[in-house]
């Protein structure tokens, strides 16, 4: 019986309903490789919550992180097309070191905001869902990536491709949000507003990270930051210059 | 019972415009290659049609061009967009696998061509009524509207088909709106830029006719949507 993560409440009892995760018949099916765990995370999100409990829990935890390692590389490859050069190289590293360093900052709180909220999660479950969330927006990312790479191809804005690069990220961050919101209501989570609130705490670390680890995107003289900055305050002078610099499509003539 | 159990039989384009949504649902539980081709064969046919007849208005190379790059546009958008769609109807509640998602992009495509395709007569018959030199002209302007309109008709047609389809599939109205909203998104979003790289459609006549423009990967279509609203405030 798994204790930490068990099967959703059943609707007949009179309890909650929540359609992702319920009518999941095969819960207990354990996950075969990389492959079955990207789609169960994709169909059956139940059957990984639940497998985080079991004693193969570990090696689950070991697998998401690895699909999320994987795909933030393949993801931050398209990113680095932009700029080309090195940061072909440095775009996957930084974006592959980046989200689970954010992850890594954040985990404490969230172990803390799901105790708050009356969860019975221990430290080594919470470590599960976030490596969940990390996989799951990762795997989101590598959806996107043919239209990031179209869209690469076509400007030299950055602020067009950074805005488009964030819209991609915030979806598959929400999907990712999502899975951990459904793994904590069955830990007996009584209040989810501290998990609530670390999920922005959790947006705003990892934007930062986006910003500490600069250029990702662009390009710099050096492979990181000489200068501390909040991220607000980058994206401001990013745009800035982006007003200033006028493009070569700026100037052609509307086509029909 | 499936009255069109060979995939290549042609009676089963009606079938799809009237959307026999239990017909449908059966096609895209099976493995039918010649389907598929039967639906692709349709799209360069029907959008073909359309652009051939788009683009007879400048030069019958535009009209060529066009007649290419109309199914180019559906194709392109189906393919950058097949995996993301496939993550999103799953994750948004429909349980569906990649290949039935791809299938029924394919589907609702295949039946905005054939209204597409439909309606080309009637696009051929009044742009050539139209003068090329009209170009600032409000005949050519009303022609440029008919054609928006019926392309934005065979989009909502479409979409209305795919959502009996999907609420078929899913036993749900809000999975299914859910699912069609963020696939209608993304592929609107995708084709507004796949269309712009492969500009020009009607084509100018000061500018000569191509099958791209040469800064076709020069700026993007939102990027260009941003200068004109920038000039029209500025202006103001």
């Amino acid at each position: 019986m798994n204790e930490n993560f068990p099967a959703p409440p059943n609707p007949a009892d009179g309890g909650p309903n929540p359609p992702e995760l319920d009518a999941v018949a095969n819960e207990a099916a354990p996950i075969k490789g990389p492959a079955d765990c990207v789609e169960s995370l994709l169909r059956e999100p139940g059957r990984i919550l639940f497998q985080l409990g079991q004693k193969d829990g570990p090696r689950l935890v070991a697998t998401l992180l690895g699909i999320a390692l994987g795909c933030s590389l393949i993801y931050g490859s398209i990113v680095g097309l932009f700029s080309r050069g090195e940061q072909i190289y440095y775009a996957p590293i930084k974006i592959a070191v980046g989200l689970p360093l954010s992850g890594l900052i954040c985990l404490p709180s969230l172990y803390i905001f799901a105790a708050l909220g009356g969860s019975k999660a221990r430290l080594a479950d919470v470590l599960g869902l976030l490596a969940g969330l990390l996989a799951l927006s990762s795997i989101m990312l590598i959806g996107f990536a043919p239209v990031a790479w179209i869209f690469s191809e076509s400007t030299q804005s950055l602020a067009m491709m950074g805005a488009l690069h964030f819209g991609f990220w915030f979806i598959a961050v929400y999907f990712g949000l999502k899975f951990l919101h459904a793994g904590f209501r069955r830990t007996q989570m009584r209040a989810s507003e501290g998990v609530s609130v670390w999920m922005v705490i959790f947006v705003i670390v990892a934007l930062q990270m986006t910003t500490a680890l600069r250029p990702i995107l662009g390009t710099a003289d050096t492979v990181l930051p000489t200068e501390k900055r909040f991220f607000l305050a980058h994206w401001a002078e990013n745009l800035r210059i982006n007003a200033n610099y006028k493009a070569p499509a700026a100037n052609a003539p509307a086509t029909r | 019972m499936d009255p069109v159990s060979k995939p290549l039989d042609p009676r089963q384009l009606p079938l799809l415009l009237q959307g026999e949504a239990s017909l449908i649902g059966e096609w895209i539980e099976r493995r039918e290659g010649a389907r598929v081709l039967f639906q692709i064969v349709v799209i360069v046919l029907g959008a073909g049609l359309f652009g051939a007849a788009v683009g007879s208005w400048r030069d019958p190379m535009q009209s060529l061009f066009l007649a290419i790059k109309l199914p180019l546009i559906l194709g392109l958008t189906a393919a950058g967009n097949g995996l993301l769609n496939g993550m999103l109807a799953p994750l948004l509640g429909l349980n569906i696998s990649f290949r039935q998602s791809l299938l029924l992009v394919l589907m609702s495509f295949t039946i905005s061509s054939a209204i597409l395709a439909a309606f080309s007569p009637i696009v051929f018959f009044m742009l050539w009524n139209t003068p090329t030199t009209a170009i600032s002209g409000s005949a050519f302007y009303i022609a440029l509207l008919l054609n928006v309109a019926i392309i934005a008709f065979a989009g909502i047609a479409a979409s209305v088909r795919l959502l009996a389809l999907l609420q078929r599939l899913s036993g749900d109205r809000g999975i299914a709106m859910k699912v069609l909203f963020a696939w209608l998104a993304g592929n609107l979003f995708l084709g507004a830029q796949i269309s712009w790289n492969l500009r020009p459609f009607i084509g100018s006549p000061e500018m000569e006719v191509q099958f791209m423009r040469d800064d076709a990967f020069a700026g993007t279509f939102y990027e260009s949507i941003f200068r004109v609203l920038h000039g029209l405030i500025t202006q103001i």
